[in-house]
Parts: C-alpha cells; structure tokens; sequence
C-alpha cells in the first residue's frame, strides 16, 4: 500500500533523512518510532507532499507521490498532533470546508463519520470550545471522509487523557478490522505502538535502524533485577552464564537460562546476594537500545 | 462546480471570522465621521470654492459628491491598510496556525489552494469597495436627502467635472466605485504575495503597506512629477477618469493593463515561493 524508497532530505544543510526505505502492507497497522527530529515528521511531510525530498520516492497503492501527488494522496487520511481546524467555525463547517477540497462533500456520509466519532451533539458547536479529544475525533473524522483506504497518524494520542487514548486505540484497530484499514502511525509512546501496530520501524537522526515485527522487537529472554557484592564476582558470575547488563542494575540472560542457577552460583563463589526481582526487557528497553540512548 | 463550492468554502473562511464584521463596523464609523466633517466643515469651504467657480452650490452639497469624498478619502486612508491586513493574512495566517497543514494533506494542488485563496481575497476587495460606496451613498442620503448633482475636483489628476443630471452622476459614481475597487485589488495582490513568503501574517501587511506608501511618496516628490506614470499608486488612481466627462478610455485601459499585470505578476512570484517551501511542524 505505502511503499518508501531511499528518501532523503537535508534542511539547512544538515541531513534530515539519511536513505529511508520501508513498506506498509494493506490492512497492516505499521508504527514509525524515533525522538523527536529523529525524522519522523518529515517522513510523513513527503508521503503527504508537504515536504519535498532530497531524493527519492514514495508510492502509495502504487502511485508516485512526486509524479501525482493529487491522485496518491486521494486514498489517504491524514491526523496530526495537535489537528489545527478553524476555530471560528463549527466542526461541521469545519467538515465541509476541508473535505469539499477533495471533492464533493456527502452530508450521509458526514453525519454517519461524526455519529461515529461520537460528536454528533457537538458537532454545530464552535470548534474553537473544543476539547483536545473532542479535535482529535473531529480530526479523526476529517480523515475518514471521503473513505480513504490508508490513515497517516502523526502522533495522535499526545496530550489525550488515557480514556481518550483507548478510545482512539480501540477505534483505529477497529478501522483495521472492519475495512482492512493501512494505517502509518507516528508515535514515540512505545506502550501505544506495542498495543496497536503490527510492524515497527526506528528512526534515529535520520536512519532507520531497525524494521521488523513488534513481537520480534520485543525481547522475552529472561530477565532480572540482580543485586550482588562484590561487583567483581557478580560481573563474572554473569558473564559466565552470558549475560548482558541492561539500565539499572538488571541484567538479561540467554533463553533457557534459569535465574535460580546464577544466584547458586554467586553464593558459592562467595557473593552477597542483595535482590533478584524478575523483569521483562520491554519495547522501551529494545527501543532506547536501538535509539543509542541506553546507558550501560 | 467543485471550483465554485471550494470558492464557497474560502469565502466562508473570510466571513465566518468576527473581525471581518469588526472590519465593517470600523469602515461604518469612519464613513459617519467623514460625513460629519464634510456636513459641518467641508462643505462650507467647497461652497465658496464652488461660488468662485460660477458653479450653482446646490450642486456642491449633494450627497453623491460627499459619497465621492468618503469612499475616495475613506479608501485611501483606512482601505489600504484593511486590505493589505486581510491579504496578509490570507495564507500566512493559515500557516502560522497549523491549518494549512489540514489543508495540504488533502488532494489538492498548492496552485489551486492559491487560487481560491486569491479569488476569494479579491472578491473581498471588490465588493468591500462597493460595500463601502453603499453605505456611504446611504449615510449621505440620509443626512442630505436625494437633491444635486455631483462635483469632482482633484487638482493632482487634473480633473474638474460637474454631473448635474443626478441619473448620470449616480451610474458614474458607481462605475468610479467598480474602477477604485479594481485599483484596490493591488493592495491585496501585494499583502497576498507577502502572504505567500515564509514570513509572519502581521510582517506581510507590514511589507505590503511600506511597499504601497513608498510608492505614493516617491509618486509625490517633485522632481519625479514627469514620472509618475511608472508609480502604481498613481495607475492606481485612474480610476476617478472614468468621472471625467469625455473619460479618456486609452489611458484608463493602458493602467487597468498594467495594474493587472502587476497583480498576475504577484500571483505568480507567490505561487512560485509557496510551491517551493515545506510545511512541516
């Protein structure tokens, strides 16, 4: 559905995009982690053609964004951080304004979108006494009208409170389920990406330097908080059994380690065993990783 | 049609703002004051300037010659910077807001977004003018009542006419109101192509009216008094030809030419400087 070859940008001369390349499968839900000026945004501006690349190309349901940009961008909805709407203007005129640039504005087809969003009360009210979430679904609507078969979500839970971000959740995967909707999502919440999407990619400073499935990223070897003295003996003991050290005095084991093994072994070479708590390497843990955040 | 209805759209972005009608509000008040100036001071003066001409006062203090004076002095002074205000805003706004954002993720060309904006700004413009000339007409009415002619003097352009056949007078004065609503799209086009640089909405109104005053001081200096041809402020005020009483079609039409290429010519220069820029958070 959404295919992206080798982009580049630079912007004041500084490389912004380094030659990033992935794919997002129909029907798929596929996340794009990074920090912030990581690159995200302006991966999303080039598919939206907001952003003109360095180099490069992007195709969407097989059509160059570059070459026809109008045709390509007609199978895609679009919702960013903070939706900017007319604040002047009620969220239904709001609709009309905005989905008449794509073409004729269906007033049906607008009511069913808002009933499902859940604005229908408020849906005649200035947007400008709107709340965050209330933008948020209004912006939802606006995407999905008229029927796009691919939404570009540019971190769209930020600043919801957590019954808004599980109702966007739910909604977008209900999308997925209903329509076989391809979603690109934009986050740097790991715990949102880990519930929603399928596949993820992580930029960092331009590069992307890692894709693959959320359940592969995630790390399920054991796992353990280990506090022993003296250092020396706890770092051997480890290393003999192939740990590695993780932020915060945890420590990650091959799988088929067993932890009881290791805290045997540090009593016996004459270790004072403090703590052992079980943890489980998270998506955060593999992200700040992959990010060249974690500190050792 | 789609052009039409996303016309329609624009144009309801214009209006649905409250400051549009603060817009309105403010232009009534001035209009009032002018008539007020004119009732109880100009008109005095212009009787006797009138009388030393031989020409019957009746015509003087009529209303239509003091809408001529609130729409030329009321356009000039507050119309200017209006219009370079709503032009100015007219895409940097948006951009400054996010709300373009919404607008280019749709599939629709930045040429197009350009040109609805343009038309809608432009139309504005037009029928602000016009807006301007009907309620001032109106006001004057009321506190003139429907008797007289019209009388234009404007020694800059070297124009003295009289219109005592009211019918006439009316159809001229509105033609002038059409003609000086066209002038005024150079504003608009100059806050609009402003509008279009990566710069402030308030910064493009700004740059626009400097462009605008330059242009009619240096129009006003003396020794450039055999130049004034190649000044937009001064193409600009042809329009009061058409209120001369053999208008002097050529060089109406030689200036309209101009000023329309100067307004195509903006257009371009701000397509050109938009379609180049990336918009992103």
């Amino acid at each position: 559905m959404l295919k992206i070859q080798n982009l580049t940008k630079k912007f004041a001369g500084k490389d912004a995009l380094k030659g990033i390349s992935f794919e997002v499968d129909r029907g798929e839900i596929y996340g794009l982690l990074g920090h912030n000026g990581a690159g995200k945004s302006t991966t999303l501006g080039i598919v939206l053609s907001m952003v003109s690349a360095g180099s490069g190309e992007v195709f969407i349901g097989g059509i160059s964004v570059r070459k026809n940009p109008q045709k390509a961008l007609r199978k895609v909805g679009s919702i960013f951080e903070a939706p900017a709407f007319y604040d002047y203007m009620s969220g239904w005129d709001n609709l009309k304004v905005l989905v008449g640039l794509s073409g004729r504005f269906d007033k049906a087809a607008a009511k069913e979108v808002v009933e499902r969003v859940d604005l229908t009360d408020r849906i005649h009210s200035k947007v400008g006494a709107y709340s965050h979430g209330m933008r948020q679904r209004l912006a939802l609507a606006q995407a999905l009208l008229p029927e796009p078969e691919m939404l570009l979500l540019d971190e769209p839970t930020d600043g919801l409170d957590p019954e808004g971000i599980k109702w966007f959740r739910d909604f977008i995967l209900g999308l997925r389920e209903e329509r076989g909707m391809t979603v690109l999502f934009n986050s740097h919440l790991l715990s949102e990406v880990e519930q929603m999407c399928d596949r993820v990619a992580i930029i960092r400073a331009g590069e992307l330097v890692y894709e693959g499935a959320v359940n592969e990223l995630r790390d399920d070897r054991p796992g353990v908080k280990l506090q022993a003295e003296p250092p020396e003996i706890l770092a051997q003991v480890v290393s003999s059994f192939g740990g590695e050290k993780m932020p915060g005095e945890r420590w990650v084991f091959p799988e088929g380690t067993e932890i009881p093994d290791v805290v045997r072994s540090l009593i016996e070479a004459g270790g004072s065993v403090r703590e052992v708590t079980p943890v489980r390497r998270s998506l955060e843990d593999v992200y700040l990783e992959h990010s060249s955040l974690s500190r050792p | 049609m789609m052009f039409l209805r996303q016309l329609r759209g624009e144009l309801k972005k214009l209006f649905a703002r409250k400051r549009t009608y603060i817009g309105y509000m403010v232009f009534l008040v001035f209009e009032a004051l002018l008539l007020s100036l004119w009732v109880y001071v100009g008109r005095e003066q212009f009787e006797d300037l009138a009388k030393r001409n031989f020409i019957p006062v009746e015509l003087l203090s009529s209303s239509l010659t003091a809408t001529y004076w609130i729409m030329g002095f009321s356009m000039f002074l507050l119309g200017s910077i209006y219009f370079a205000l709503v032009a100015g805003d007219i895409v940097a706004k948006e951009t400054e807001d996010g709300n373009l954002r919404m607008v280019l993720s749709r599939p629709v060309s930045r040429l197009r977004i350009l040109v609805l904006k343009y038309c809608a700004v432009i139309i504005y413009t037009v029928t602000f003018v016009i807006f301007v000339g009907v309620t001032g007409y109106g006001m004057a009415l009321f506190a003139m009542g429907t008797e007289g002619g019209l009388f234009i003097w404007n020694p800059e352009m070297y124009i003295l006419a009289v219109y005592p056949d009211r019918d006439e007078a009316f159809q001229r004065l509105f033609i002038g109101a059409c003609f000086m609503g066209l002038s005024m799209c150079v504003v608009t086009s100059l806050g609009f192509f402003f509008s279009c640089l990566k710069i402030k909405p308030a910064a493009a109104s700004v740059m626009a009216l400097s462009v605008f005053f330059i242009d009619f001081v240096l129009q006003n200096i003396p020794f450039l008094a055999n130049h004034k041809d190649v000044f937009i402020t001064f193409r600009m005020a042809n329009w009061i030809y058409v209120l001369q009483e053999n208008i002097p079609w050529e060089r109406i039409v030689e200036s309209y030419a101009i000023l329309m290429g100067l307004c195509v010519s903006l257009f371009i220069m701000g397509w050109m400087v938009f379609q180049s820029r990336d918009f992103k958070t």
